[in-house]
């Protein structure tokens, strides 16, 4: 299996963009990604050629992917509707309405998303997952379906993007680490401080110390850019420069911008790729 | 020393009084203070705990007790009162006075103790916890001081003593019920030069200019953490609980040796900690035990509570989460904190992430997002009035405004260059009498016809720049000279007063009628700022201009009436709505709290 996700310790970390300068990568050298992940809580979507919805994060990522958006990318959307209720929508078709006291039938679910992963590998050289929020809330864990619950369910192995830009970093990465469920751990394959601004030195012994505490390498300190991406959510940092005049494609060009400065800052492509198990 | 004696003699006859509430400079020090002895009856009681000598000019010491706060404590005030009417003891009697002293001293006297707020990231909330802590202390009887070691901030204020402290703590010492907040309530300010270079003050002046590397090799370790050691001692000995901020997180364990600002202060007070962790970008839960996990031992032993804070929806959904956490990390949950939508001072340029405007009212207010903004506190009063106040960078964003404001800048000079290269500048002339226009300090330099600085002191090479010529006036950098002070003063045409205070570099030459008269100086006819008023332009170093309705309502007349003055209701205070919104605040923070926790961690009982 191709297949590799990206991980976030919080909202806005950086996932979404760093899962498609990954997918801009793989397109670069042939390997055929697709984005991939398993639900969204978002009322931001995008409607797909066949007109189901998914959210935009993966039209975006299947953009740098050079794909039509397709409904597998995104099997499971949840649109909040109001006081503590969601409509949940399966491969893009309104099929329940959530609540406190009416909870998602979990097990029917967890098939959708696996069957459409199955599908979307079927069709593409590696699947390029996304994760959602954090994967070390407490109180969602047990019902979680875009982290721990994709991973468990198809063994994809994952790797931690962390904000630095808050201060926090290494604790976020340690703690993310701490509180996963110690099945799952082993998952965990390396760790990534985005939007770091001034010289990386500084970092170097946190770093070590991290590895060290937990076994995962850092892949890469990948620095702060102005650059601006499609919003999916609230939390996301939507200033930044777009210049041109085809939103597609400057987002895709500041996509490549970013993968440029990235990997000049030592963004450890190579092991991605043996983790994605591109390689050995 | 005569004056006293008689003075205290009088206070003797006069008895107890509690606080004074008809003297006009009450309350000096707090709200709640105790005025039967305005003059100590000890003076000079050359206790080290309460007082120091100061070297006058003629090379004489003198006794100075200006931060002395015991003799204002009820208690204290009652048993020295009792004490000397019972003992009978003549106003001047040192030695049965000293004994009178040490026995108050004995009795009333003893050393804080320490609280700090840590934080899992910026912005996680400490700086609103402090302050919410510090009014809960307040309002049940302590006498509480805020303190944060290390502010990295252009946001200052200026102390009564003409010190430089963070906004922030001066907020909080308004939440402690403290009249003044002091230089040793924030004995270190960064304020950011360029890049890589910052101006260090230590206790409200500066102190020198210092890279990132040198601060952390050579000012940490030596005068930093001295700074940080005698301060906290300083308000210990004076208080009766020290509420303490921390810097970011405690946990960056690339540079955990040098980070003065946390656990090292902590540990130099012996403060119990509280971490607190903002809920709003998830994460929150692994933010927390990493946090714990990464400390050393003897840190980690320091912290006794955790606080999940601005939560928004029901927060007996994290209970679950929470209880988790706790049994993971060996330490309770103390509160979890719903969003509390409570508008108090802002500080950093973290307002202004991803936003760029504030408020929905009718009336819109351009300000000039200078790229070096300082002082951008000096706005948020706008927000009492019917206004939406747009953050503009480019031209065509003043389409619609109202009004123009040409905010502070820690670079006059080079944020000249910017506005002449957007494009703002020449748009700003253009709307030179149509609307009212307002500089506040590097804004006011700008509206001038020329900004000389012969020796580059603002950092972008020796020359002259030309201004927006506004005003015919001129701003010149001569020295290295910078003014830091309080005015209070009143609007020259009538319509009332206004209180601020000016931090600047560079001075300025105005042959235009003066804006305001200062009467706080005690000299007469000394004048400030500039006004054309038929062409509505207004220039003043006064940051805080704002905070009192007169020149706000001034403002605000003009844009209603599209240029011509009309009636408008009464504004609102600014610093009264503040108290009344630390009192939001605090109560927000009460009923969230786990109070017997809390009475608990006050008493050293964890």
């Amino acid at each position: 299996m191709k297949a590799i996700i990206f991980l976030g310790t919080a909202s806005g970390a950086g996932k979404t963009t760093l899962n498609a300068v990954y997918c801009r990568h793989l397109r670069q050298i042939g390997a055929r990604p697709a984005p991939f992940k398993a639900s969204n809580l978002s009322l931001n979507s995008y409607v797909t050629a066949d007109g189901r919805e998914i959210g935009m994060g993966q039209a975006f990522q299947a953009w740098a992917c050079g794909l039509e958006p397709t409904i597998e990318m995104n099997p499971v959307l949840l649109k909040p509707t109001g006081k503590g209720t969601m409509q949940l929508m399966l491969l893009g078709k309104p099929v329940a309405d959530l609540s406190s006291t009416r909870p998602m039938d979990r097990e029917k679910v967890l098939a959708t998303v696996g069957a459409a992963f199955d599908r979307l590998q079927d069709s593409c050289g590696v699947v390029v997952c996304e994760g959602s929020g954090s994967p070390a809330e407490l109180n969602l864990q047990k019902t979680d379906l875009a982290n721990v619950g994709l991973m468990r369910l198809r063994q994809v192995p994952a790797v931690l993007v962390a904000d630095i830009e808050r201060g926090g970093v290494f604790a976020a990465i340690y703690g993310t680490w701490l509180l996963m469920p110690p099945d799952v751990r082993p998952l965990l394959k390396g760790f990534i401080i985005n939007r770091f601004r001034g010289d990386a030195v500084i970092l170097r012994y946190g770093i070590d110390r991290i590895t060290e505490l937990t076994g995962m390498p850092c892949l890469g300190v990948v620095p702060y850019r102005a650059l601006r991406f499609p919003a999916e959510d609230s939390m996301s940092d939507t200033e930044g420069r777009l210049s041109g005049q085809d939103v597609h494609q400057a987002f895709l060009d500041n996509l490549d911008r970013l993968l440029a400065d990235a990997t000049d800052a030592g963004l450890d492509l190579a092991t991605l790729d043996r983790i994605a198990s591109l390689s050995t | 020393m005569d004056t006293i004696t008689k003075k205290v003699s009088q206070e003797i006859a006069a008895g107890d009084i509690g606080p004074n509430l008809s003297c006009r400079y009450h309350p000096s020090h707090f709200t709640g203070q105790d005025c039967t002895f305005c003059y100590c009856p000890f003076y000079p009681c050359l206790d080290q705990t309460f007082g120091y000598d100061v070297i006058r000019e003629n090379g004489e010491p003198v006794w100075d007790c200006q931060d002395c706060l015991f003799i204002h404590r009820h208690a204290v005030a009652q048993f020295v009162m009792h004490e000397i009417k019972d003992k009978g003891l003549a106003a001047g009697d040192s030695r049965l006075l000293q004994e009178v002293l040490s026995e108050a001293k004995r009795r009333y006297w003893h050393r804080g103790r320490a609280l700090m707020v840590v934080g899992a990231t910026s912005d996680a909330g400490k700086s609103v916890a402090v302050a919410a802590i510090c009014r809960i202390l307040h309002r049940a009887g302590y006498l509480v001081a805020p303190f944060k070691s290390q502010n990295m901030s252009l946001n200052s204020r200026v102390t009564v003593r003409g010190c430089e402290i963070s906004m922030i703590q001066m907020l909080q010492a308004q939440a402690a019920g403290l009249t003044n907040a002091d230089e040793h309530m924030n004995p270190i300010l960064l304020k950011p030069k360029g890049d890589t270079v910052s101006q260090v003050m230590v206790e409200g002046k500066p102190f020198g200019d210092y890279t990132v590397e040198q601060y952390y090799k050579e000012f940490v370790p030596g005068p930093g953490r001295e700074a940080v050691k005698r301060n906290l001692d300083f308000l210990l000995d004076r208080y009766d609980m020290v509420v303490m901020e921390g810097a970011g997180s405690p946990a960056e364990i690339n540079i955990y040796d040098a980070d003065i600002a946390n656990m090292q202060a902590a540990a130099l007070a012996d403060a119990d900690c509280l971490l607190i962790v903002n809920v709003e970008w998830g994460g929150s839960f692994a933010y927390a035990i990493g946090t714990i996990e990464l400390l050393s031992p003897a840190d980690r032993a320091r912290i006794k509570g955790i606080i999940l804070n601005n939560v928004r929806g029901d927060p007996q959904k994290l209970r679950g989460g929470a209880d988790e956490l706790a049994k993971r990390v060996g330490i309770p949950v103390v509160g979890i904190v719903p969003h509390l939508d409570i508008d108090l001072p802002n500080e950093d340029s973290e307002v202004f992430r991803g936003r760029n405007s504030r408020g929905t009212g009718s009336k819109r207010i351009a300000v000039i997002k200078l790229p070096r903004i300082a002082n951008f506190t000096d706005l948020d009063p706008l927000s009492l009035e019917d206004t939406t106040v747009v953050y503009v960078t480019r031209p065509e964003e003043l389409a619609g405004a109202g009004a123009v404001i040409i905010p502070g800048t820690k670079n006059t000079v080079g944020d000249m260059h910017w506005l002449e290269q957007t494009g703002l500048a020449d748009a700003i002339r253009g709307l030179k009498e149509k609307v009212p226009i307002v500089g506040i300090c590097g804004g006011y330099q700008m509206m001038g016809r020329v900004l000389h600085d012969p020796h580059g002191l603002e950092g972008e090479g020796p020359g002259d720049t030309p201004g927006l010529g506004l005003f015919d006036s001129e701003s010149h950098w001569d020295s290295y000279d910078k003014r830091v002070i309080r005015d209070r003063g009143e609007l020259i045409d009538g319509g009332g007063e206004v209180e601020g205070y000016e931090i600047h570099m560079g001075k300025t030459d105005s042959r235009e009628q003066p804006l305001f008269r200062i009467t706080s100086h005690g000299r007469r006819d000394e004048t400030e700022g500039s006004v054309r008023s038929a062409q509505m332009l207004f220039g003043t170093y006064l940051h805080g201009v704002f905070d009192r309705p007169a020149f706000r309502t001034k403002l605000m007349n003009l844009i209603n009436a599209g240029g011509a003055p009309a009636p408008a209701a009464p504004s609102k205070d600014y610093a009264a709505e503040v108290d009344r919104n630390l009192d939001r605040l605090a109560d927000g923070f009460e009923s969230a709290l786990d109070l017997s926790f809390f009475r608990k961690l006050l008493r050293g009982e964890l």
